[in-house]
């Protein structure tokens, strides 16, 4: 399967990258974005790819525009709208998460996270679309 | 700059957090080290925090400590100039202070922290007094970190 990873960090992007192989998701390609403006344009021109995305993954904390403002363009510009998108970021305040969610979030996890934990809320999401 | 009973707090909560970043991304045991030589040529991630806390959160290591630690998070070797060494301080950082963050108190927390920035600055001496800081060790490397107000 197809899945974009959106982090400022390339470091993170393949740990990311690592932590979902090691939840037993075959990923096919990992389109990878630096920034939620980046990561709209992968979105647009996936529109167009023969095989879709079936997973997006977002660091919120990011220059440019960033993985919150990234999930309200989304939503406005009703992009991927059946992908769902996990959030890992080290933000874990309540009102940021309770706006990720609002905005369309499936899942959060906090880092420092285990690939464990990667699995426990990654892979019911793909189960369930 | 005494500490305060707050600082003595958050000392023990960053010691936590360090101690958590280390276990979960890296597989590596670290843990507080008393005294050590401020690293020659090191490599520097900084971040900003806004609002509640105000300051500049600081991680530093020399760059063999610096490659090592790339090396562990990333789980594969790198060369001592790779940009993914600055790049995985600047993520370390990152998880330390937000991981720090998320550890304080409701009122304490009420802030906000900027993408890492990187720096590689001729020396960093000693520990600033200007807030706290602390060095730690994992398999003998050493690297610090502070918080500076």
């Amino acid at each position: 399967m197809r899945a974009l990873i959106i982090d400022d960090s390339a470091v993170m992007r393949k740990v990311v990258e690592r932590a979902l192989q090691q939840s037993g998701i075959d990923l096919t390609e990992v389109v990878q974005a630096a920034n939620g403006e980046e990561a709209l344009e992968a979105l647009k021109a996936d529109a167009a790819s023969p095989e879709k995305l079936r997973l997006i993954v977002s660091d919120i904390n990011m220059p440019v525009m960033d993985g919150l403002q990234f999930l309200e363009a989304r939503r406005d510009q009703n992009l991927a709208p059946g992908v769902p998108v996990v959030m890992i970021t080290t933000e874990g305040s309540e009102p940021v998460v309770l706006r990720a969610i609002a905005a369309g979030a499936k899942g959060y996890i906090c880092k420092p996270f285990t690939p464990e934990q990667v699995k426990a809320r990654v892979v019911p999401l793909l189960e369930a679309v | 700059m005494s500490l305060t009973i707050d600082h003595l707090d958050w000392i023990g909560r960053l010691d936590s957090t360090v101690s958590e970043v280390f276990e979960m991304m890296l597989a590596r045991s670290c843990a507080p080290t008393e005294s050590a030589n401020a690293p020659a040529q090191p490599v520097s991630a900084r971040i900003q925090f806004s609002g509640a806390i105000a300051g500049e959160f600081v991680l530093f290591a020399s760059r063999p400590v610096a490659q090592i630690t790339a090396e562990a998070l990333l789980g594969s070797v790198s060369d001592p100039n790779d940009p993914m060494v600055e790049d995985a301080m600047g993520e370390l950082c990152n998880m330390i202070a937000g991981g720090w963050k998320t550890k304080l108190e409701a009122e304490a927390a009420a802030c906000a922290i900027s993408p890492p920035m990187i720096s590689n600055p001729e020396s960093i001496g000693t520990l600033s007094n200007d807030g706290f800081g602390r060095f730690y060790s994992f398999e003998g490397n050493v690297f610090g970190v502070q918080m500076i107000f």
